[in-house]
């Protein structure tokens, strides 16, 4: 199992029909596994480690903006020694309770809406597989705005959240008649039940009085203002517990996107593979949207990102896990740092980001006449 | 992968007794409208008898009866209006694309006239219906072209292509909107009232205002009926019986969003009402476009307006908005038809 054995087990039967250059190493780069005991073995390419490093960097850099922009700001000669405990007054109010606890969780949601949207699209071998299109997004909002409007005050707002996004994605799930597997039966499907729970949602902040309904209306959009370190606790051992799961079904998940036959062929249990990488996205995207609501287009296009960075096959866990991250701490920079509107959730941000980046990648598609 | 409406060739229509059939067709469907629109006016927090309406009617109605019978017709008038509008823009959009999935709502034109509102109300100040009526017009129809061009990019267009390019041109103006609305609060007052698509709480004005642009859109389908019957045929059928398919596109588009951005300006945005009645009317009566709008303008209106009036009784005294309600019902059965699609389409 942990030999560096071939790396592409089919693709030596018929070269000739592989886009050369794409799927395969380029000029024979190296590409081995990196191996921990022998139920981990996951596949490294030389040019995914350099990327995984410049997104590290990129992050670092963001983060740092994220701490010493604006006129709360901490200075940047100041940050080394504030880090290692040496801030005080201002400083240290804007670290430990302002935005050192948000950077956190903005991180720690990123990665798992970036993990949870690799593993549903490596599953559903479907580019808008994701828990967005399923309804996730909207099934959490409906949930958290009836709690809000029936039970306020005795039922955290997050535990409707989870419920509205399980029996939305459950609904989706039946209705499509073929599970997650049809793209254009899953984006109607989608819509359909985003539909019922966007009426939901317009009911209640139409119901509740304007101030309420502004807090529900940044929840339902999904916000990262105000965080604690309680959220970041959560997230981050959400993650904890997540990503080595993910880890061990890695090698499995890549021989599944091969097809159900030779996956079979090749011992990987299909089945249970796919209900295992189901249920660990799941988790993930719940525990994200727990602690920072439904923020939408992360899990849709962040394992996107990844794949097109790479330009490689395989779910790409780890890189779409960093490509998220980066994109929340970006978006969240922009919500905390923009002067056009202020204080807007950034759930917003992602919205709109991600709303571009589907439509121009639904065109290139098009144009090469898939989906 | 184009996917033609019509489910059965035309031509038994002609016949005598398909006449016979369309004219009792027409008169039990207008027979509903009216029964749609009795029962808008008795039902509510406070419900009145069939007895009450008609001494309403002749003025020897006890006054507080009155008061109360007579404050749901301007509600009865925009929801004959608006189910007029929608059902006839959503009959139009799907004969243009030829995608029986083509709404006004799923296809992005609702989200780009609320962007537009929401922009001139909170920029240039812009309120009253008159001024959200121009205002909705601009959006509705910038949003309408950008979704078709989105959609028949590359080889043909296909049907969820439609719908997927809407859903991502809504989502990236619902961004525009919430940013908007959030960051100023008398904005977003307003918005929340309007968003959620409700018939009541508005007047007369909001008729009158919104009148003639559901007029002409109106007027502009009537005359684009025989056309449309040619387009169903094919780009060339339609051009070798004289027709010039790019015309009647253009006409059909200006039609379904004139009505579509009416109805949005009047009562919000109402979502299905445009998608499921082209399909119960395709059902009766099939598929003659000049039948179909004369048969969408009547079962339209109805749907509305007893969905209007099942929202008022299912939370009595409270009322559910007719927006609301449409969601519930339009979306399961959008959901059926997810279950019959065929294939990768």
């Amino acid at each position: 199992m942990t030999t560096p054995t071939t790396a592409r087990p089919p693709g030596g039967r018929e070269p000739a029909t592989r886009p050369t250059g794409r799927a395969a190493p380029r000029n024979g780069a190296p590409r081995g596994f990196l191996t921990v005991g022998s139920a981990v073995a996951l596949p490294v390419r030389r040019i995914s480690v350099v990327i995984a490093l410049v997104t590290v960097a990129l992050l670092l850099v963001a983060a740092t903006a994220t701490l010493t922009l604006g006129r709360l700001g901490v200075s940047l000669a100041d940050l080394p020694a504030a880090l290692t405990g040496g801030a005080r007054g201002k400083d240290a109010f804007v670290l430990e309770r302002l935005r050192g606890p948000r950077l956190v969780v903005g991180i720690g949601t990123g990665a798992a809406f970036g993990l949870s949207g690799a593993l549903f699209q490596s599953v559903t071998r479907n580019p808008l597989g994701s828990p967005d299109v399923i309804g996730l997004g909207a099934g959490a909002g409906a949930g958290a705005a009836v709690v809000a409007l029936l039970l306020p005050g005795t039922v955290p707002v997050w535990t409707g959240a989870l419920a509205g996004a399980a029996l939305a994605m459950a609904l989706v799930y039946v209705s499509t008649g073929s599970g997650f597997r049809n793209p254009g039966r899953l984006v109607v499907a989608g819509i359909g039940v985003a539909a019922i729970a966007t009426a939901i949602i317009q009911y209640v902040v139409y119901a509740v009085e304007r101030d309420k309904a502004a807090v529900l209306t940044a929840y339902v959009n999904g916000s990262l203002a105000a965080r604690s370190w309680d959220h970041a606790t959560t997230i981050w051992l959400v993650l904890l517990v997540a990503a080595p799961l993910t880890a061990l079904l890695a090698r499995r998940l890549s021989i599944g996107e091969m097809g159900d036959e030779i996956a079979a062929g090749l011992g990987a249990e299909p089945r249970t593979t796919k209900t295992l990488a189901v249920l660990l996205s799941i988790v993930l995207s719940a525990g994200a949207v727990s602690v920072a609501g439904p923020i939408s287009f992360v899990a849709l296009t962040a394992p996107q990102i990844a794949k097109r960075l790479t330009r490689g096959s395989g779910p790409h866990l780890l890189l779409s896990a960093l490509v998220g991250a980066l994109l929340l701490v970006l978006a969240d920079l922009c919500a905390q740092q923009l002067p056009l509107f202020e204080n807007l959730p950034v759930g917003i941000y992602t919205m709109a980001i991600g709303g571009v980046y589907l439509g121009s990648l639904l065109l290139r598609e098009w144009r090469k006449g898939v989906l | 992968m184009t996917t033609t409406t019509h489910d059965r060739p035309s031509g038994a229509r002609t016949s005598r007794t398909g006449t016979a059939r369309l004219a009792y067709s027409l008169v039990a469907g207008l027979a509903v409208l009216v029964l749609a629109m009795l029962a808008s006016v008795m039902f509510g927090s406070r419900t009145t008898s069939f007895g009450d309406v008609l001494d309403a009617l002749s003025g020897t109605a006890d006054p507080y009866v009155t008061t109360v019978i007579e404050s749901r017709y301007p509600r009865t008038a925009l929801g004959l209006l608006a189910g007029v509008c929608l059902a006839v823009a959503g009959t139009l959009m799907q004969g243009v694309t030829r995608n029986p999935l083509a709404d006004p709502g799923l296809l992005g034109i609702n989200a780009g006239a609320a962007a537009s509102v929401v922009a001139a109300t909170a920029f240039l100040g812009a309120s009253g219906t008159t001024d959200t009526m121009w205002w909705a017009l601009p959006g509705a129809l910038l949003a309408g072209l950008l979704v078709h061009a989105i959609g028949s990019a590359g080889a043909s267009t296909s049907l969820v292509r439609l719908v997927l390019a809407g859903a991502v041109l809504s989502a990236v103006l619902m961004a525009f909107i919430q940013a908007v609305t959030l960051s100023r609060p008398k904005v977003f007052d307003s918005y929340r009232y309007w968003v959620v698509g409700a018939l009541g709480g508005r007047d007369f004005d909001v008729f009158t205002a919104v009148l003639p642009f559901a007029a002409a859109g109106l007027l502009l389908a009537l005359l684009l009926g025989p056309g449309l019957n040619t387009l169903a045929l094919g780009d060339e059928s339609a051009t070798s019986l004289g027709a010039n398919p790019a015309l009647l596109r253009g006409g059909g588009l200006i039609a379904a969003t004139l009505l579509s951005a009416a109805a949005t300006a009047a009562v919000g945005p109402i979502a299905f009402v445009g998608l499921a009645v082209p399909h119960i009317v395709r059902a009766l009566v099939g598929v003659d476009f000049r039948v179909q709008i004369v048969f969408s303008a009547v079962v339209g209106p109805a749907l509305l307006l007893l969905a209007d009036v099942v929202g008022r009784i299912v939370l009595r005294p409270q009322e559910l908005m007719v927006g609301v309600v449409t969601a519930f019902i339009g979306a399961p059965a959008l959901l059926l038809a997810v279950r019959r699609m065929r294939g990768n389409t």
